[in-house]
């Protein structure tokens, strides 16, 4: 080290090397190697007698020493400190003195006379704070002749008050005095005074960026505890809760829920705008959530704040927070004990409730009742912490929620004129919800369905079109889940201790309590523990998967980690180890249920719960929305293995449908948190929200390909958003990967898929990602398998599926062939068939615009950052190829009712789902992974129903694209979505047209933000494509074919299809 | 020895040895390198200026006789951090440097003259040669044999700055050969004296 040190204080120095042979050599010292070899440039042999220096010739540009061969190196006159940086000591400044430079004299210090100690005493006590003004002004007439004009009575600015003792004065007086009294004693002026003394720094206040809930809760909390709040701030904050929660209770209940949770968990991941719209979503429901959460709250309004105006209106953002941060303890325990058995009771309820009766309106009204008496308990229970009215607040809104869940869809349309933001957050939710259900109840009425709640909840018709009870319930589970969740979230904070107590059922609500009580991550990280706990006994897949799983977690809960490590260290490994599980078992259950319907329903349901907590957990990251995702995803798990059953209208297509509700779920859990948080507000968002939606559309997507089938088709946009998150994206690659042992191994596949998933999204890089891509066209089908096999899968896939794709694609109908094709091939490949498909298309264009964009764009963007910023580019691609695949599709739909229509179908979704997947990024994977999982089953089962179904889905397609349509947008950014969604989206879109184009620009806002260009494209593109909506869906059904024919993703690939045939045939 | 474990020399302590040419070398410590058996010396700066040293870098392999005169118990001070940009720079103007001067050799100018031009150059930097003239910031040329008249250029600052430089040099130099000779002539009456 010394060694080092002088050697390296002495380059650029001269000096003579003595060698061996006594010869020495003089040049500037440049440098050294570790074993003293030594390098001399400009050095010359000096010799004895030579008083001049060299010559030029014998001057060697550098030579190299070895340490060996030198016995002496003398470096003369070294200035030690030369190279020393000390450039401000006072050496070093005064050597850079100019000229002469030496000790300054040292003067010693004349006191003089000391002062009097009286003297000394009066400059210690003098307190004035420099020149007394009657000095200055004597100061300045006496130096300069300047007169003041300063006249102490202000004469110029005011009038002197007359005072007199008449009786009327000392009235007034006694009034005035009685007034300013009155006014310094009220809470609102402490709490303006304590504005103004306010310690918190304007990014604590304003942030839309919330850092770790978990440890921010308990760093704020214990921050806020130890902070005196003045008596008025205090009533100032139940103040203000009561009047917002009064003020935003339409819009609040659900949204309070979400907003907590989202905040929580969108902050950091979503943008502002996320925040924004969570904000809005919230309006509503973040009341509650920030009643059991305060701390939670305290941030996302803080940061919501703003967006959301109703909370902000309600009360500043301040008091808000505060309460929240107070209560939050409170709420959440109390929660846990009182109205947290009521949340948990009541998403047991409707998950089970719900999927029986496949009615999801009435299933959902129930649901949002339950959910906003939940939230009514929480608030209240908030409220009761915080000593505020807000109970009394809280209640109203609940009141308000619980109505509105009945009146979802009205309430919707209303939420939009309310405040856009929130309003439209909420009423997508409630829309989604209410649609939902609505569409489940209608389930094979759905187009009926749809047009009725139609206007503000195109989604819901969607979810209706998902007919497929397995698929439509699993999207409009996830999409009611996650409304239900949000609200549930919102107004169940408080239940969320209780979802941890019975993880399963009320893991979303717990979830929801924990944001409201402390801080939603970690209600939602003890949710997720409590899950992937059970999950874990219930499931202990592939650990390879869950490792990936883990890292997909870990990624994903980061947030929700923090959250998680406050609650427990243990809780995370069980966590993530459930999240695994749960991934790997969502996965299993999506292949399953697709497999066998019957059998998955119990795995899916437990994957469900799995799922639910992972999405739980990652909701509470993201938000609530993750929370009632995860609900959602249970009871949808549950309503969609019944409706699988109930829509075994077809088996295959039953059992297609059960894969396709399963893929959502796995999505949703995979992108979980941020999914879920934007599926949520993408359903909301589809109106207004967009912006805010972007991030939640990935979710959505994920959500959406349960949905597409259905009404979750409006979840699934929002889902897209979410998925967006690379990690999940990743992790949905990784999962693509797996596609081919899922098709072998769908159960087995699945498990590992969740940790491949996992994995994969954390490794997963954009030129990754294009090989994934290729895989991933396989991997839809496998999505189920998902991730664990990622790399190698996808090194592997890619040329397996490839072949096969193109196979498919060859035996397919060109343009929809050649679009799978693309997909599973590489993006040369892809290319060719972009360019057959545009070749073939033209006419069609906007249906396989849309549905073959998503692949497109999946398969163009390596990377999802890529996919991104290509995915303007991409959806050129996709326009031709989708114009192909339409016209194919259009062929194909006819076809479809052949043979190749499931097939087709698969595939596209699949593409799509890949496409959307790597458009929406991580969160999109996983939901294309989730939509492969899900169709590969289906198509192992379904291959003959599929088709049949599609034959049938075309009709059904396209009442349901109406929905779709918006799920379509979600698809784009999020794949899984997208591959569902997609054909139904696309018809949907051809057919709800113009509503769809606005859904579409709400939800491509929303989702565009994540995804960007390519979901605004595509969404563009679906607007146009509406009328070939059906057609598109065709394509996907001719694309499915293919893939039947090429190889056992084919199956899935068919499976999916049937599917989707099904639900649109439903 | 104090020296810590692993080390076998303590930074500060005073060392003696003599190397195969049968050179005495003596000096502080300040570094030791076992892979390579190097040892680092300050030695007294042989030009006698007070706040210089030599480094002496010993290849211990060809050395003998080490000996430790005195140890040093006490921790070596801390190492300050180097100013690397300024080490490089500071090697690439000393290559310059050689190099132009190297040039000015092979082009056959008198000893004298490469004195001059060194006394010069720590001055002025801006000094090249040009064949065998001196040429200072562009302006002043001081042609063979370097004397004081030989300065030409433009009257003015420069010139006359120059020429104050050249003076002083060969002031100096006849100072030195004066003291050169004194000192010479010294040891040889001493010779006498012993004789």
């Amino acid at each position: 080290m010394r060694m080092v040190h002088i050697l390296t204080s002495v380059v650029g120095s001269k000096c003579e090397v003595q060698v061996k042979n006594g010869g020495i050599y003089e040049g500037v010292f440049k440098t050294y190697s570790p074993k003293c070899d030594l390098v001399l440039d400009a050095a010359h042999e000096k010799s004895t007698e030579s008083s001049s220096g060299p010559k030029r010739e014998e001057i060697m540009e550098s030579i190299l020493f070895k340490c060996s061969d030198f016995v002496v190196v003398q470096f003369k006159d070294m200035d030690s400190s030369y190279a020393r940086r000390d450039a401000f000591t006072d050496s070093a400044i005064s050597a850079k003195v100019n000229g002469e430079h030496k000790e300054k004299d040292l003067e010693p210090w004349d006191a003089g006379e000391l002062p009097t100690s009286e003297e000394l005493e009066a400059l210690e006590n003098d307190v004035s704070n420099g020149w007394d003004p009657n000095d200055m002004f004597r100061y300045n007439e006496e130096n300069y002749g300047v007169v003041s004009t300063y006249d102490s009575s202000l004469s110029s600015y005011t009038v002197p008050l007359e005072r007199d003792n008449s009786e009327e004065f000392l009235k007034r007086e006694a009034r005035a005095n009685q007034l300013a009294e009155e006014i310094e004693s009220s809470a609102q002026y402490k709490a303006r005074v304590a504005l103004e003394n306010d310690d918190r720094s304007e990014e604590e206040k304003y942030t839309a960026v919330q850092r770790n809930s978990s440890e921010r809760e308990g760093h704020s909390i214990n921050t806020r505890e130890n902070k005196y709040i003045p008596p008025g701030q205090r009533n100032r904050e139940v103040i203000s809760w009561g009047s917002g929660r009064q003020n935003s209770p339409r819009m609040g209940q659900p949204g309070s829920g979400s907003m907590p949770s989202r905040s929580a968990s969108h902050t950091s991941d979503f943008n502002l705008n996320s925040g924004s719209d969570q904000r809005v979503v919230n309006g509503g429901v973040p009341w509650p959530s920030p009643c059991p959460s305060p701390s939670s709250r305290p941030p996302s309004r803080y940061q919501s704040g703003p967006n959301s105006l109703p909370p902000r209106a309600a009360t500043p953002t301040r008091p808000p927070s505060r309460p929240p941060s107070r209560p939050s303890r409170p709420p959440s325990h109390p929660s846990a004990h009182g109205s947290p058995a009521p949340v948990s009771t009541m998403p047991k309820r409707m998950s089970s409730e719900g999927p029986p009766r496949m009615s999801p309106k009435a299933q959902r009204h129930p649901r949002n009742h339950r959910v906003s008496a939940g939230r009514g308990s929480i608030s209240s229970g908030l409220e009761f912490v915080s000593h505020n009215p807000p109970s009394e607040a809280a209640a109203p809104p609940v009141a308000r929620t619980s109505p509105s869940g009945g009146t979802w869809s009205s309430v919707v349309s209303g939420v939009p004129r309310l405040s856009p933001k929130t309003h439209r957050p909420r009423s997508p939710r409630q829309n989604s919800i209410g649609n939902t259900p609505s569409g489940p109840v209608l389930a094979s009425p759905q187009a009926g369905i749809i047009p009725t709640e139609a206007v503000a909840m195109p989604l819901p018709a969607a979810s209706p079109t998902p007919a497929s009870p397995a698929s439509n319930r699993a999207v409009t589970p996830s999409i009611e889940a996650k409304d239900s969740r949000l609200q549930d979230q919102r107004q169940n904070s408080p239940a969320g201790n209780k979802e941890n107590i019975k993880p399963s059922e009320t893991s979303p609500s717990f979830s929801k309590a924990e944001n409201k009580g402390i801080s939603p991550i970690v209600s939602e990280h003890r949710k997720q523990i409590d899950d992937l706990k059970k999950f874990k006994n219930d499931f202990r897949l592939q650990p390879s998967s869950t490792s990936e799983s883990m890292d997909q977690l870990l990624n994903k809960n980061r947030e929700g980690e923090k959250s998680r490590d406050l609650i427990k260290d243990k809780i995370e490994p069980s966590a993530k180890d459930s999240f695994i599980e749960n991934s790997s078992s969502n996965c299993t259950s999506g292949s399953s249920k697709p497999n066998s319907p019957s059998v998955s329903p119990s795995i899916l349901s437990n994957t469900e719960h799995k799922r639910g907590p992972e999405v739980t957990s990652q909701g509470v990251q993201t938000s609530s929305p993750a929370c009632k995702q995860e609900k959602d995803d249970k009871e949808e798990k549950k309503d969609a293995a019944e409706q699988v059953r109930k829509s075994t209208l077809n088996p295959n297509a039953k059992e297609f449908n059960p894969r396709s509700f399963s893929q959502p779920k796995p999505s949703t859990t995979p992108t979980s948190p941020r999914p879920q948080a934007q599926p949520s507000p993408s359903m909301v968002g589809h109106q207004q929200p967009t912006p805010v939606y972007t991030q939640p559309v990935c979710f959505a997507p994920n959500m959406m390909y349960p949905v597409p089938v259905s009404p979750g088709v409006q979840p699934l946009y929002p889902i897209p958003m979410t998925p967006m998150p690379v990690n999940q994206a990743k992790t949905y690659r990784a999962v693509p990967n797996m596609p081919q042992q899922r098709q072998d191994q769908h159960h087995q596949s699945t498990m590992m898929h969740p940790a491949s998933a996992a994995g994969p999204p954390i490794v997963a890089t954009p030129p990754a990602y294009s090989t994934q891509y290729v895989a991933y066209s396989p991997q839809q089908f496998p999505n189920q398998p998902l991730v664990q096999h990622v790399p190698h899968y996808q090194s592997q896939h890619p040329h397996v599926y490839s072949p096969v794709i193109q196979g498919n694609a060859r035996m397919m109908a060109p343009p929809a062939h050649a679009q799978p094709g693309l997909v599973s091939s590489s993006a040369t490949q892809y290319g060719a068939h972009e360019q057959t498909h545009a070749m073939y298309a033209c006419p069609k264009l906007p249906y396989n615009k849309e549905t073959s964009p998503s692949f497109y764009f999946a398969i163009s963007t390596g990377s999802l950052a890529q996919q991104y910023a290509h995915p303007n580019a991409t959806l050129h691609p996709h326009t031709p190829h989708p114009q192909p695949s339409a016209t194919p599709t259009g062929q194909q739909q006819s076809q479809h009712g052949g043979s190749h229509p499931a097939p087709s179908p698969v595939q596209h979704h699949q593409h799509q789902a890949a496409q959307a997947l790597h458009l929406a990024s991580p969160q999109q994977q996983s939901a294309i992974y989730h939509a492969g999982l899900a169709p590969t089953p289906p198509s192992m089962t379904p291959a003959s129903n599929t088709q049949s179904p599609q034959n049938s889905f075309p009709t059904a397609q396209q009442t349901v694209f109406t929905i779709h349509p918006s799920h379509v947008q979600p698809a784009y950014t999020n794949p899984p979505h997208m591959a569902h969604v997609p054909q139904v989206n696309h018809e949907a879109l051809a057919r709800c047209g113009l509503e769809m184009h606005s859904l579409f620009q709400a939800h491509v806002q929303s989702g565009m933000v994540p995804s960007h260009p390519t979901a605004h494209a595509p969404m563009m593109l679906m607007t146009t494509q509406p009328p070939g909506g059906p057609q598109a869906a065709l394509a996907q059904s001719a694309l499915q074919p293919i893939p039947v024919s090429t190889t056992a993703h084919f199956p899935y690939m068919t499976h999916p299809s049937v599917q989707a045939h099904h639900q649109q045939q439903l | 020895m104090a020296a810590p474990p692993g080390e076998y020399f303590s930074v500060g302590s005073q060392v003696s040895c003599r190397t195969c040419q049968e050179q005495r070398l003596q000096g502080e410590v300040v570094a030791f390198d076992y892979q390579s058996k190097m040892l680092a010396l300050k030695c007294p700066s042989s030009s006698g200026k007070p706040n210089h040293a030599d480094i002496l870098l010993i290849n211990l392999q060809y050395v003998s006789e080490v000996e430790i005169i005195n140890d040093r118990t006490e921790t070596p001070p801390p190492l300050a951090s180097l100013n690397v940009s300024k080490l490089a720079s500071k090697a690439r103007t000393e290559k310059e440097e050689k190099l132009s001067q190297a040039y000015a050799i092979s082009a056959g100018v008198s000893l004298e003259g490469q004195q001059l031009f060194q006394t010069i150059h720590k001055t002025i930097k801006d000094c090249k040669w040009q064949e065998k003239n001196i040429v200072v910031m562009e302006e002043v040329v001081i042609t063979p044999p370097y004397q004081v008249e030989n300065c030409k250029g433009k009257e003015g600052s420069a010139l006359s700055h120059v020429r104050k430089i050249v003076e002083k040099h060969f002031r100096d130099v006849e100072s030195q050969k004066i003291l050169q000779r004194s000192q010479a002539q010294q040891p040889q009456k001493e010779a006498t004296l012993s004789s």
